[in-house]
């Protein structure tokens, strides 16, 4: 049974989330809060551990109906890619879809890519 | 003699568009965001300034709020003015004095790059210390939203941030 696919979807203000067989996660709304960690970190490091213990080769990470994020929320992409460039076995690669037309996404996924490319892949959708 | 430059050459004063005061409080700050981005939207017609003004706001609020003093007069003062060619956008708070030092240490350490290096540089530091905080947000205001930061102090210990940039 795929542990990815178990991992509890927290209840987060303003930003919805699914999880989705076998390797995606989907967030849209909004990320504002004081301290975002608080619903998310625990998310994305249990998706990151799920991850290596299914031997994904890849997670897809759909941030594209993410309209707006402050810099605590950008902070949790930066250490989930950590998280994986740090990891010394088997490791996924783990790929961004972004909208173009969303001028955050633009900035901060770029900056991310210049971080840790050999285990990011940023996809742009429309 | 008229030592005044010709009216074409004169740099028009920033005219107040928008002036707003308010607690410090964090309830407030998605509702002014997007007053700013409506406001900018309807103002000046772009969405891409929309965009940055979001940033922006958010930003400097979130700074403000967090690192607000615990006292009656720590309202916080947010104005958007623009002399036809470039907008600024500017917050007014009554910061800790252990926040003001920091402050300006790190406004001091983004003006040695520029933004999009500065923003480079701190993912990196946010990458190599997952236990500190963020501190992404002034170098995301710079890059992001395009403008230049600068902060002055005021008397009674309130400080201003100022974020100015092309419209």
């Amino acid at each position: 049974m795929s542990q990815f696919t178990s991992v509890p979807v927290p209840k987060a203000d303003a930003v919805a989330i699914q999880v989705m067989a076998p390797n995606q996660v989907k967030l849209s709304g909004t990320i504002t809060q004081k301290d975002p960690s608080s619903d998310l970190a625990g998310f994305f490091k249990a998706l990151h551990n799920a991850a290596l213990a299914d031997k994904l080769g890849e997670v897809r990470a759909d941030v594209s109906g993410l309209t707006f994020v402050n810099s605590s929320a950008i902070r949790l992409f930066v250490d989930w890619a950590t998280w994986v460039k740090n990891e010394r076995g088997q490791r996924y690669t783990l790929r961004f879809i972004t909208s173009r037309n969303v001028t955050w996404q633009k900035t901060s996924f770029m900056a991310l890519m210049s971080l840790a490319k050999e285990v990011l892949a940023i996809e742009q959708v429309s | 003699m008229d030592t005044n430059p010709p009216q074409s050459k004169r740099h028009p004063a920033p005219y107040p568009l928008v002036f707003m005061r308010f607690r410090p409080a964090w309830a407030y700050i998605d509702g002014i965001r997007e007053f700013g981005r409506f406001f900018c939207q309807t103002t000046f017609g772009t969405q891409e300034l929309a965009d940055r003004a979001c940033v922006v706001i958010q930003e400097t609020l979130e700074n403000a709020v967090k690192y607000s003093s615990n006292t009656a007069d720590s309202e916080l003062e947010l104005s958007i003015s623009s002399d036809g060619l470039s907008i600024e956008f500017s917050v007014s708070s009554l910061p800790d004095a252990q926040h003001l030092a920091s402050l300006r240490q790190e406004l001091n350490g983004l003006q040695t790059l520029d933004p999009e290096q500065a923003y480079l540089a701190a993912f990196i530091r946010a990458s190599n210390e997952p236990e500190a905080s963020a501190r992404l947000g002034l170098a995301r205001i710079r890059y992001e939203g395009g403008v230049e930061l600068s902060m002055n102090e005021e008397s009674g210990g309130r400080i201003r941030i100022t974020a100015k940039g092309n419209l």
